[in-house]
């Protein structure tokens, strides 16, 4: 009797496609994604205005002409250039900045306050002023894209910083470690963790910085030609430089996931 | 192997579980049997408690009984009728976790239950702190479940099942999370209870005194695939006296089912005693020493 | 006890910054060392606030916005609630469409402006369906999150009380999830502005991002600076309005 219960329950278990999918979402996000492709790919030939919205076929084959065009190329070079130089010197500057403001008690409690008022602002008021200060090149862009990725460095630091146990602390005082060593073997190691975790929010911001300013100057570099496209009526050129784009910000990010994968997969999980 | 002989559905019956298995299936582990055939009876009023190892399926035969988790083979019948489902009219659980809202009062959250139930909206308000004054809770009917002890929010949801007046009543270790104290004095306070109102109890718990205690017959389960090992009944009358578990009937029974339960347990926990026990006098035997087999 | 000094503490510093920001900037600009067209000086700044809390132009551009941002925020919350109660309710359909949301908003939305004004134009529409796309994911998400994330025993109980799914819907789900489906609303009205000033910057012809990208190509910095200030005042009352609401929906009560 118990036989025939357990395979009764094996082949409900395993019946059809249905039950492929069940186990698999994954394929079903595929599915869904290649379904919305045909669609879209449907619409274009038969609802759509090419002016205003054209079906992928055609960005695919406007890509060759538009990537092809150096004035274009060497803008979304100097685009991802500036992302990870922003980047980098936001986490640089984070760092310290953060290292500085949560090891001192006084100078967290002094400037803690505003910097959570800086972060409240929001940013995309003060762009002219940067492009104004900054420039049309590639300085306000990379400016703009550090002021945006700076904030959740510095607060991940700091939060790092200030959870370092105090017994960890207590134990390498007392086995007479000075400050500086102290800092380097307890708190370093202990912030890295919160670092990580910040790494991520701090490229999106990067992201959204740099994109925010390539694209309101529109005399040179993104900005020059996503005009130039939209004035033309040039739609599959939009897409084209839209989904290079959009490659970028995906490659960065998870850049920065596997970064942050390799760098915690000796923490224990909480 | 089975002790108890295949039951027959009397009218005395509140519910009658036949030939019940289980099975489920999981992606690490396959085909998992949990339940092997299970029959047993609950007579009406009688108060049974279900105690076997842990993770041995006591509370999936509960839900099965309850409507809430279909069996892979077997019946179980409420009142005579066969079960597909919740029967919000005749049965009523109470968690070992809190399952109190704790978005609303006390005071609310029975009122949602009686909600739940079908009862008009009327009587919902009298009804609520009725049950709220039967288990002594009335000054904290505007209370929200954090603001309570683990022993008053147990109590609450037991006010929140015995408001919905149904005769059966279904409960996994629903003391399990409360200190020994409370959980001792909310045993005496569910045997009052039960003399009170005929109510047929359906009792899942790990504690050997909390089963001779409260039970009318103790049903003991074997590990998994979980069968019945045995039967034992208890004859003392409700409300039973604190001073009961003092009784040499009580240290015995109490020392019958752990008898019981040793082996099941064993094959749970993977025998730590045994083996160690084991390893000790093989070692002393290599060493050459003679010690008596203890 | 703490934090309450904290806070007191923390006030009392910020204000302090901004005094004493605004008094370097005035003395300055008195100064002649910075140049009027990068930083004007503060009392002109002042006066010029003070202009356009009187001219009409700058109202219809407020109007714009706040048009743009309220009727973002109804459509992307109509959307995000119902999808998200939808989507969550199925525990398959959480493990299909929650990567997938979330996979996109991870790329910043900010990338497809270009295509939503080839779309919908320069004008307010295409701030609109910019400003709702972007608030949409916040909302959705964390609906998703939400409702799903519900206890499940809560669920348990109530079915086996006879809860139809209805009931468990207002009694139940709601109430669970009504503090983190209130925290994306929130965030989902803030970046929903944000976007908002964001595309009205970059290209737009009303409202009050367009305004200050055109005082910047004319070089108007003191007017400018004028409307930057009233933006930064304006988002900071939109936050507190929001927290105000979070805390109402989202009492201490549901700590459970």
């Amino acid at each position: 009797m118990s036989d025939a219960v357990i395979s009764g329950a094996r082949i409900e278990a395993e019946a059809g496609a249905r039950a492929f999918l069940h186990r698999n979402p994954a394929v079903a996000r595929l599915g869904l994604v290649v379904l919305a492709l045909a669609l879209w790919e449907l619409a274009g030939h038969t609802v759509l205005d090419p002016n205003f919205l054209s079906p992928p076929s055609a960005i695919v084959a406007a890509m060759p002409r538009v990537l092809g065009d150096p004035g274009v190329r060497s803008a979304l070079v100097a685009t991802f250039v500036e992302l990870v130089t922003a980047f980098v010197l936001a986490v640089a500057l984070g760092l310290a900045i953060g290292l500085v403001v949560g090891l001192s008690g006084f100078a967290r409690r002094a400037t803690l306050p505003l910097v959570l008022l800086l972060y409240s602002i929001p940013q995309v008021t003060i762009l002219p002023l940067f492009v104004l200060y900054f420039g049309i090149c590639a300085g306000s862009k990379i400016a703009f894209g550090v002021s945006h990725g700076i904030f959740p460095i510095i607060l991940n630091v700091v939060a790092g910083v200030q959870s370092v146990e105090q017994a960890h602390l207590t134990a390498a005082r007392s086995m007479g470690a000075s400050r500086l060593l102290t800092i380097r073997r307890v708190v370093i190691p202990h912030t890295m963790p919160s670092l990580f975790t910040g790494l991520r929010l701090a490229m999106s911001a990067t992201l959204l910085g740099v994109l925010l300013a390539e694209l309101y100057v529109s005399t040179g570099g993104v900005g020059y030609y996503t005009r130039i496209f939209a004035d033309s009526f040039d739609p599959p050129a939009t897409f084209t430089l839209v989904a290079v784009l959009a490659l970028m910000a995906v490659v960065l990010n998870e850049a920065v996931r596997i970064a942050e994968r390799r760098a915690s997969f000796w923490r224990t999980h909480r | 192997m089975r002790l108890v002989p295949v039951p027959d559905v009397t009218t005395q019956d509140a519910i009658s579980v036949a030939d019940v298995s289980h099975v489920y299936v999981r992606s690490d582990e396959g085909v998992v049997q949990t339940l092997n055939a299970v029959s047993l009876n609950v007579r009406k009023g009688e108060l049974l408690c279900l105690i076997g190892p842990s993770g041995c399926g006591k509370s999936t035969l509960l839900n099965i009984v309850g409507g809430l988790v279909s069996p892979t083979a077997g019946e179980v019948r409420v009142h005579g009728h066969p079960v597909r489902g919740p029967a919000p009219k005749e049965i009523a659980y109470v968690f070992q976790e809190n399952t109190l809202f704790p978005w609303n009062t006390i005071l609310d959250n029975i009122k949602v239950a009686l909600e739940f139930q079908g009862v008009p909206a009327a009587e919902r308000q009298d009804r609520a702190k009725q049950a709220i004054e039967a288990v002594g809770l009335s000054e904290f009917a505007n209370s929200y479940p954090h603001q309570l002890s683990g022993g008053m929010k147990q109590r609450a949801s037991l006010a929140r099942a015995l408001s919905l007046q149904t005769d059966i009543l279904l409960m996994d270790e629903p003391f399990a999370a409360l200190d020994e104290q409370t959980r001792t004095y909310l045993g005496e306070e569910l045997s009052v209870l039960l003399a009170a109102t005929n109510k047929t109890i359906v009792l899942v718990t790990h504690s050997l005194s909390e089963a001779v205690f409260l039970a009318d017959r103790v049903v003991v389960m074997t590990a998994r695939p979980a069968e019945i090992k045995a039967t034992i009944s208890i004859k003392a009358p409700h409300p039973r006296e604190p001073n009961f578990t003092t009784s040499p009937e009580f240290s015995d029974l109490r020392n019958e089912i752990y008898a019981l339960l040793r082996d099941e347990i064993e094959k749970t926990v993977g025998g730590f005693v045994g083996r160690a026990a084991a390893r000790d006098r093989e070692r002393r035997a290599v060493a050459g020493e003679r010690r008596p087999k203890s | 006890m703490k934090p309450r000094r904290f806070d007191w503490h923390a006030r009392a510093i910020r204000v302090g910054f901004v005094l004493a920001l605004l008094l370097f900037w005035y003395y300055l600009g008195r100064s002649g060392a910075v140049s009027a067209i990068f930083l004007p000086q503060l009392p002109r700044v002042a006066e010029k606030f003070v202009q356009i809390l009187q001219s009409a132009s700058f109202y219809n551009n407020l109007a714009v916005t706040l048009f743009e941002l309220i009727v973002a925020v109804a459509i992307a919350s109509l959307f995000g609630l119902t999808i998200g109660y939808l989507v969550g309710r199925s525990r398959y359909a959480v493990l299909v469409f929650e990567p997938l949301l979330a996979g996109i908003f991870a790329v910043p939305i900010i990338v497809f402006l270009p295509v939503f004004m080839l779309f919908f134009g320069i004008d307010i529409e295409s701030k609109i369906a910019f400003g709702a796309t972007y608030a949409f994911f916040p909302i959705v998400l964390n609906t998703i999150g939400g409702i799903s994330q519900v206890d499940p025993r809560f669920i348990t109980v109530s079915r086996s009380m006879g809860a139809n799914e209805q009931q468990l819907f207002r009694r139940v789900l709601l109430p669970a999830a009504l503090p983190v489906i209130v925290t994306g609303l929130r965030i989902g009205a803030t970046i929903g502005f944000l976007a908002i000033l964001g595309s009205e910057m970059i290209a737009g012809l009303r409202g009050l991002g367009s305004r200050v990208a055109n005082l910047a190509e004319g070089m108007n910095t003191a007017e400018m600076f004028a409307y930057i200030v009233f933006v930064i005042i304006l988002a900071g009352m939109l936050n507190l309005t929001l927290s105000t609401m979070q805390s109402r929906f989202a009492g201490p009560r549901n700590a459970s």
